[in-house]
């Protein structure tokens, strides 16, 4: 069976048996081009597919879905619903109720140990061919949680995960500082990025321009600077590593760069990667003798 | 109408850079956006569209409009109206297109924005035909074409010998270079067309108001604003007076506006927190009905040229032509 069989075949049998009262999946639009899709009954199941397209993290969804009411309400207990998700953003599902955002049992987990997604998917500018740059330094293409597995369990040999950074870490910090905010100049502050985001799930974002109180709104470099910056260490340690905030980017802003050297520092201090078990991140718990 | 050789193109364009701002597509950290150039070979010739439109040059992303100092019981306020003069080349036709539902707002309704009116004065803008249309373009669907010349002052199409020159206005003819150009031989070859998107009529819209489609195709809508920020008329702004660094003793401020967009959660949000468009549904619902009825109702022009932009950026593919499929289809059952 392919997987988009399986999961087409496990998305009936649970709406049918109202298990779950939506699955979140993939499906591909009439223009070609593999996008999120949220199905409700059993005989729409059909639309959903599997393929190496299927870049975005669904997650971020999961809030939506599961607080109806907005963040600030409690999670609808009677809710539950199904959603597919690869290795990377099974890891989102463990930080999301580690941080009490879900419930596990509010969620079936469709995992799918999955052979990685290409560079430029979703947007229409895929080569069927390029793996995305989280997939070549991904080693476990088996999710870390699920309820269903679509797939065999596989590990495959990964690239270098530093070689990336590595060019960055030999700047000064004076050409640092001169290529990010090279970068952070092309930002328009449409936070697509934030959006996309499954860890971004505060109520009001200290950076949403509308609510300005602590950076003003215009689109200046220091502005953009902060906004970046800050929202790089509100993910440090929370960051799964998905990409999709670097893939939304309509102006190609290369932010997993940023959040793989703060994941990178945090698993240094502390033994610790977001995602791979629920509990949340160590900088979020423990203070320092000074700042306790 | 005349010809300009290759050669004679790159002399004329390293001319007006010196001259004069010259902004073209150019690559920046492989990205294309409007932005000046030194010399010809900044400039990017195969392209179908930069990511952001040429309105940022007239529209940008933030501006200030003035500034207030308080000193004292006095306040003092200076209008800050841009300068310079300025030269955009390689204006393809769906962004000089989006002046028409641009200036219908800004120059042609009062209060006249001195700002965009300015810009739009002081600029002179050469298009580039496109020879053949990008895989999600649709202008010929909304009006346009990718060789109509409507809003530019030159336009220049791609020949076998060179550039064929279009003089479009008085302020285009002065600015072709002082060399005699030669007369063009032969016909300006037809650019190769897409298959035509439906376009809705205005009266097709306001019957599916209330359908179910809305909510259904904005629900993987991320209300993110790339739809709107990269589209050549979408034009809601938001304004704010913020603190600048002052003298001891005075106040300073000024007064800046900044794209806003009504994909955006809370650009509805009212004092109290009430929020009339909190669904997404209701939200993508504004955006298309803006673009097909509440714009051409109330100021004339579509606010949709049919560039491809928003197709193209959306990261969950939300996709302008398939509601427009689906506006007609529903117009159709019920008309
Ligand atoms: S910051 Fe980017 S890579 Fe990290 S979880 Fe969020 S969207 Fe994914
Ligand atoms: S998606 Fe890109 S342009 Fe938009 S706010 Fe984020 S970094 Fe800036
Ligand atoms: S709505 Fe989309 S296709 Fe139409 S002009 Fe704007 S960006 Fe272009
Ligand atoms: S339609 Fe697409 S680009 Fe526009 S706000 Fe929604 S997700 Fe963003």
């Amino acid at each position: 069976m392919s997987y988009t069989t399986e999961i087409q075949a496990t998305a009936r049998d649970l709406l049918s048996s109202d298990q779950v009262s939506c699955v979140i999946g993939y499906e591909v639009g009439p223009r070609g081009r593999t996008r999120p899709a949220f199905i409700y009954t059993a005989d729409d199941a059909d639309r959903l597919v599997w393929n190496q397209n299927c870049t975005h993290n669904l997650t971020t969804y999961l809030h939506q879905k599961l607080r109806p009411n907005g963040y600030t309400s409690a999670p609808a207990e009677t809710e539950r619903v199904a959603i597919v998700v690869k290795a990377c953003d099974s890891r989102a599902i463990n930080v999301l109720v580690a941080e009490s955002q879900i419930n596990r049992e509010q969620v079936h987990v469709i995992g799918v140990a999955c052979d990685g997604v290409f560079e430029g998917a979703g947007l229409g500018r895929s080569d069927g061919a390029t793996l995305q740059h989280r997939c070549t330094e991904c080693g476990e293409r088996t999710p870390v949680t699920y309820d269903t597995l679509i797939g065999e369990p596989q590990a495959v040999d990964t690239l270098d995960s530093e070689h990336d950074l590595a060019h960055l870490e030999a700047m000064t910090p004076a050409e640092r500082a001169e290529f990010w905010l090279s970068q952070f100049d092309r930002c328009i502050r449409c936070y697509a990025c934030r959006q996309a985001c499954p860890m971004c799930s505060c109520p009001t974002c200290l950076y949403e321009r509308d609510d300005s109180q602590w950076i003003g709104m215009g689109n200046g470099l220091n502005e953009k600077r902060t906004f970046h910056l800050g929202r790089a260490y509100h993910l440090a340690g929370r960051c799964i590593g998905c990409d999709e905030c670097e893939r939304v980017c309509p102006v190609d802003i290369p932010i997993g760069l940023l959040n793989r050297k703060l994941a990178g520092e945090v698993e240094a201090a502390f033994g610790y990667r977001a995602g791979l078990e629920p509990i949340p991140s160590p900088l979020t718990t423990i203070l320092s003798g000074k700042e306790g | 109408m005349q010809l300009i050789s290759h050669s004679g193109l790159a002399t004329w364009l390293d001319h007006l850079a010196q001259e004069t701002t010259l902004i073209a597509p150019r690559n920046v950290d492989g990205v294309l956006l409007y932005r000046p150039v030194q010399s010809s070979g900044d400039i990017v010739w195969d392209f179908v569209r930069p990511v952001l439109s040429v309105k940022e040059a007239f529209f940008p992303a933030t501006e200030r409009v003035l500034t207030i100092e308080k000193t004292g019981q006095q306040i003092r306020l200076n209008e800050t109206v841009p300068d310079g003069e300025r030269v955009i080349f390689g204006v393809r036709s769906c962004d000089a297109r989006g002046f028409l539902a641009m200036d219908a707002l800004f120059a042609n309704t009062e209060p006249v924005d001195v700002y965009y009116t300015t810009r739009r004065e002081n600029t002179a803008l050469i298009g580039l035909s496109c020879n053949e249309m990008g895989e999600t373009c649709f202008c010929t669907s909304t009006g346009g074409a990718p060789d109509d010349p409507t809003g530019m002052d030159l336009m220049l199409t791609e020949v076998d010998d060179g550039y064929a020159i279009q003089v479009i206005t008085e302020k285009g003819a002065a600015l072709l270079p002082e060399i005699t150009l030669q007369e063009l031989a032969g016909e300006i070859p037809q650019p190769v067309l897409n298959d035509p998107v439906p376009f809705p009529p205005m009266e097709a819209w306001p019957p599916q108001f209330n359908d179910a489609y809305w909510a259904d195709m904005a629900e993987r809508c991320l209300s993110c604003r790339i739809c709107a920020y990269v589209c050549p008329t979408c034009r809601c702004f938001d304004v704010r007076d913020e603190p600048l660094p002052a003298e001891n003793g005075s106040q300073h401020f000024e007064r800046i506006r900044c794209w806003d967009s009504c994909a955006g959660e809370v650009y509805r949000q009212i004092a109290g927190g009430h929020n009339p468009r909190a669904a997404k549904g209701d939200r993508m619902r504004n955006r298309f009905f803006c673009k097909f009825y509440y714009y051409p109702e109330q100021y004339g022009p579509v606010a949709c040229t049919g560039c491809g932009r928003c197709v193209d950026a959306c990261p969950v593919n939300i996709d302008i032509t398939e509601v427009m499929h689906a506006v007609q289809r529903l117009a159709e059952v019920e008309p």
